[in-house]
């Protein structure tokens, strides 16, 4: 083996003309491969780490309450920590909040988008680094924005300052319509201006995060919607989201409510039809019957429960509950519109969109269980929508909520892998160009190594006659040219990645700060980015080498089938 | 006892549609220890015999045996480890590999046979002196003249010990004084190592460094005379 090494490296050494110029086009080939590959896996970090991770998360765990987009909004806050709370691979659960308002400065006015900045002591000085590089500020400071004194500091976009005509310490003020279909006004001081090149950021105003809740109209236990950041988003988004919905099942939405100063549970009824059919064959009441009875603040009470409570047909009344995070009783006026004879979940029946109202105000301190086999008719804590694995499907997921209407609460988890797969595919065309960059490579390796092997070989007929001669194998032979092109790609291959290295390092050299062209998104720190991992390099090396011993092999053993007799009788 | 016995043996060699009949019949017996030379004009099939011989082309019919066994039936891989172990060639134009210089090429042979390195390391030092090249040992073969390179070819042709030396017109491409000197170099390692030489040529001139002489003339041996 020693000797094949010598004598094939020595060989390459031989034809130093026809081997270099073949041992620079694999070395472009090479170049060509690792910035290709390396500019691609820095488009899809910017998109995925630096981009998605601020809007959605590596995995989103979304809330919506009765279906309204804006409503992002879970009223157990703790319930929600809780499901998210130790799952393997998640390292930070952030709450999101972000709302498109009208804003006013001076003499001019424009809409932004608020949006709830987590600046409390606990983030890392590695988090703290990587928001202050993404968002610089370059007028005040973050600080300024953490300032309790001040009147909802904010950090807004350089060029929405310019549009608004505000600068330091002025005042915006912002109208807006709340989550609940309340008209709101606030002022907000500008505390910080910062500069970003991502066009999609410049709408973006930042607001410390309970306060920006605060002015949403959030109470201090009802949370936002969480966007999540793993420790391996390439791998374990999917369990992670999969293990979150398992954790994130309902269970039945009930209260222990007193009407008339009895004990009672006060249960909601699916709306949707089959739920209500279902509901009017076990009652023995017509669907009709049902439905007018279940309309509005409408009651339905089995005989017992109405005698019970000393609730009459017809009558109304009031049911009140002791409240889960606040002292003194939620209550809601209900009117017994019906009361049937036979068994049923026992209590108060109301219909679930009036029921969630009261419900989700004033969560109850308690709640009451059903009698068997009444659970899947009632409403539950909220809905949790299945898990759906592509854009598409997931868009036809809410399209779908948005026609039925729910009335509950929507709790979704998603990866920005399925939600944002549009960026996959574009991921997938940047890998497409690389592809085809890698198939006229292909094509030129073939030719060269074909070529420069035949031509080699031809010069050395008598040479491998003469080596067969004396008893070199066959398989040595071709081992020998095989080692030849080994080395040669080898070395060429170290060449093109220290080019391909030094390419990458000039084309990172020139900062750029376009304005408003979405291609500012690509850039980091105003500078084209290339994120280089070990296997892409390592592959890139691996195909070309793969490629020219794979075009190598033919020849090669051609030359080492040629008869002795036949090879020494050869003249050039 | 013979070192080669050749009967009968036939070799033709496909020419387009013909058949070209190199070879139509030899018999040939080589003594061990011989130093044997095998004279005819070009194109007589010294070479084919001689190919055949040194297992680096098939013969088409007839029996060949070296050292005893036969070896017209032998794959691609035994023929090649006979030509290792047993048979050194001496070619007419050298055929040094380039790239190696004066001990590489004479212990390359060595290292084939897989002994090891300082081993055959000093196996060819010796070899090279033997041929008079102990001053050359690091050129390569361009920079020696057609002499020296042919010294090489003989030291390596002998570094394994080989039963039979094959030279096919070892002198053909030197002028006579250096042809000379090789051949009675070559009769010298005759001597010394006693190994069976057989070479061919086509030039009279040559002869008188052979013991035995035998004549080949369109593909068939011209009955010997009777050693004077
Ligand atoms: N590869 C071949 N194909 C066809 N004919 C060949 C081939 N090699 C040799 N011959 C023919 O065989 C005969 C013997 O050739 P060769 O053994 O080379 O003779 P010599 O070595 O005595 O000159 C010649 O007629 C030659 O033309
Ligand atoms: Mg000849």
């Amino acid at each position: 083996m020693e000797l094949l090494i010598r004598l094939s490296l020595r060989n390459l050494l031989r034809q130093k003309r026809r081997n270099l110029l073949l041992g620079s086009a694999m070395a472009i080939g090479v170049a060509i491969l690792v910035t290709a590959g390396s500019f691609s896996a820095g488009i899809s970090d910017i998109m995925f780490n630096r981009i998605m991770r601020y809007v959605t998360g590596h995995v989103s765990v979304r809330f919506n309450e009765r279906g309204g987009v804006m409503r992002e909004i879970f009223r157990d806050g703790e319930r929600a920590r809780a499901a998210l709370q130790g799952v393997p691979g998640v390292e930070k659960a952030e709450e999101g909040v972000g709302y498109f308002m009208r804003a006013i400065g001076n003499g001019k006015s424009d809409n932004i988008i608020l949006v709830g900045a987590n600046m409390s002591a606990e983030l890392s000085d590695k988090e703290r680094r990587e928001i202050e590089e993404s968002f610089r500020v370059v007028e005040g400071s973050w600080e300024g924005a953490r300032d309790s004194k001040a009147e909802n500091p904010i950090i807004i976009s350089a060029e929405k300052a310019r549009y608004l005509n505000v600068t330091l310490g002025d005042t915006v003020r912002v109208r807006f319509r709340d989550m609940f279909g309340q008209d709101q006004a606030a002022r907000l001081t500008v505390a910080g201006v910062m500069r970003n090149d991502n066009i999609f950021m410049q709408p973006v105003v930042f607001l410390e995060r309970e306060r920006a809740k605060a002015l949403l109209g959030y109470r201090p236990w009802e949370t936002a919607s969480f966007s999540l950041t793993l420790s391996d988003p390439k791998r374990g988004a999917r369990a992670v989201a999969d293990a979150i919905h398992a954790r994130l099942k309902p269970g039945l939405a009930s209260m222990e409510a007193s009407v008339n100063g009895r004990k009672t549970a006060l249960f909601g009824v699916k709306s949707d039809a089959a739920s209500r059919e279902a509901l009017a064959a076990r009652l023995k009441l017509s669907p009709a019957v049902l439905e007018a009875a279940l309309r509005r603040d409408g009651a339905l009470l089995d005989a017992r429960t109405a005698r019970a409570l000393g609730v009459r047909q017809g009558e109304e009344f009031r049911a009140s509950w002791a409240r889960k995070f606040e002292p003194g009783l939620g209550e809601t006026r209900l009117k017994a519109a019906a009361i049937f004879s036979g068994e049923g979940p026992g209590g108060v029946l109301v219909n679930d969109g009036k029921f969630y109202a009261a419900y989700y105000r004033d969560l109850p301190a308690a709640g009451a269980a059903p009698a068997p086999g009444w659970e899947a008719l009632l409403a539950p804590e909220w809905t949790l929508l299945p898990r759906t694995y592509t854009t598409d499907d997931y868009k036809k997921k809410y399209q779908e909520i948005a026609r039925s209407r729910g009335k509950g609460t929507t709790a979704d988890v998603s990866t920005m892998y399925e939600t944002a797969s549009d960026i996959l595919k574009l991921e997938g065309v940047l890998n497409l160009i690389t592809l085809s960059a890698v198939l006229v490579l292909f094509f030129i390796i073939l030719l060269g190594v074909v070529n420069t092997l035949r031509m080699t070989i031809r010069e050395r007929t008598k040479e491998i006659g003469t080596v067969r001669a004396i008893g070199m194998r066959a398989e040595d032979v071709r081992n020998t040219f095989l080692l030849e092109t080994f080395f040669l790609t080898l070395f060429s291959s170290a060449a093109g990645v220290a080019l391909g290295f030094l390419a990458m390092s000039l084309i990172s050299v020139p900062e750029f700060h376009p304005q408003d062209n979405p291609l500012g998104m690509l850039l980091v720190n105003g500078r084209v980015y290339f994120l280089t991992t070990f296997w892409n390099t390592a592959g890139s090396v691996l195909l070309i080498m793969g490629i020219a011993l794979a075009t190598a092999w033919f020849p090669a053993r051609r030359a080492a089938a040629m008869s002795p007799a036949q090879a020494l009788r050869h003249y050039d | 006892m013979n070192i080669i016995e050749i009967k009968n043996l036939k070799k033709d060699y496909p020419l387009g549609k013909t058949i070209v009949p190199a070879l139509r019949g030899v018999d040939l017996e080589v003594a061990e220890g011989e130093f044997m030379s095998i004279i005819g004009p070009s194109g007589s099939g010294k070479t084919t015999l001689l190919n055949v011989i040194g297992c680096i082309d098939q013969a088409t019919a007839g029996s060949v045996k070296i050292a005893g066994s036969e070896i017209t039936a032998l794959d691609d891989r035994a023929v090649t480890d006979i030509r290792l172990h047993k048979i050194g060639f001496i070619f007419q134009t050298f055929n040094l590999i380039p790239v190696l210089d004066v001990l590489e090429n004479i212990e390359f042979p060595l290292l084939l046979m897989k002994r090891p390195a300082a081993e055959a390391r000093k196996r060819a030092e010796k070899l090279a002196a033997e041929v008079g090249l102990s001053e050359y040992v690091r050129h390569r073969p361009a920079e020696l003249s057609g002499g020296q390179r042919q010294r090489v070819a003989i030291a390596r042709a002998l570094v394994t010990g080989p039963d039979i030396v094959l030279a096919d017109e070892p002198t053909a491409n030197l002028d006579s004084v250096t042809g000379a000197s090789i051949l009675e170099l070559m009769r010298e390692m005759n001597e010394v190592e006693k190994t069976t030489f057989v070479f061919s040529t086509h030039d009279a001139a040559v002869l008188k460094y052979a013991r035995r002489i035998v004549r080949i003339k369109d593909g068939l041996i011209e009955k010997e005379p009777v050693a004077a």
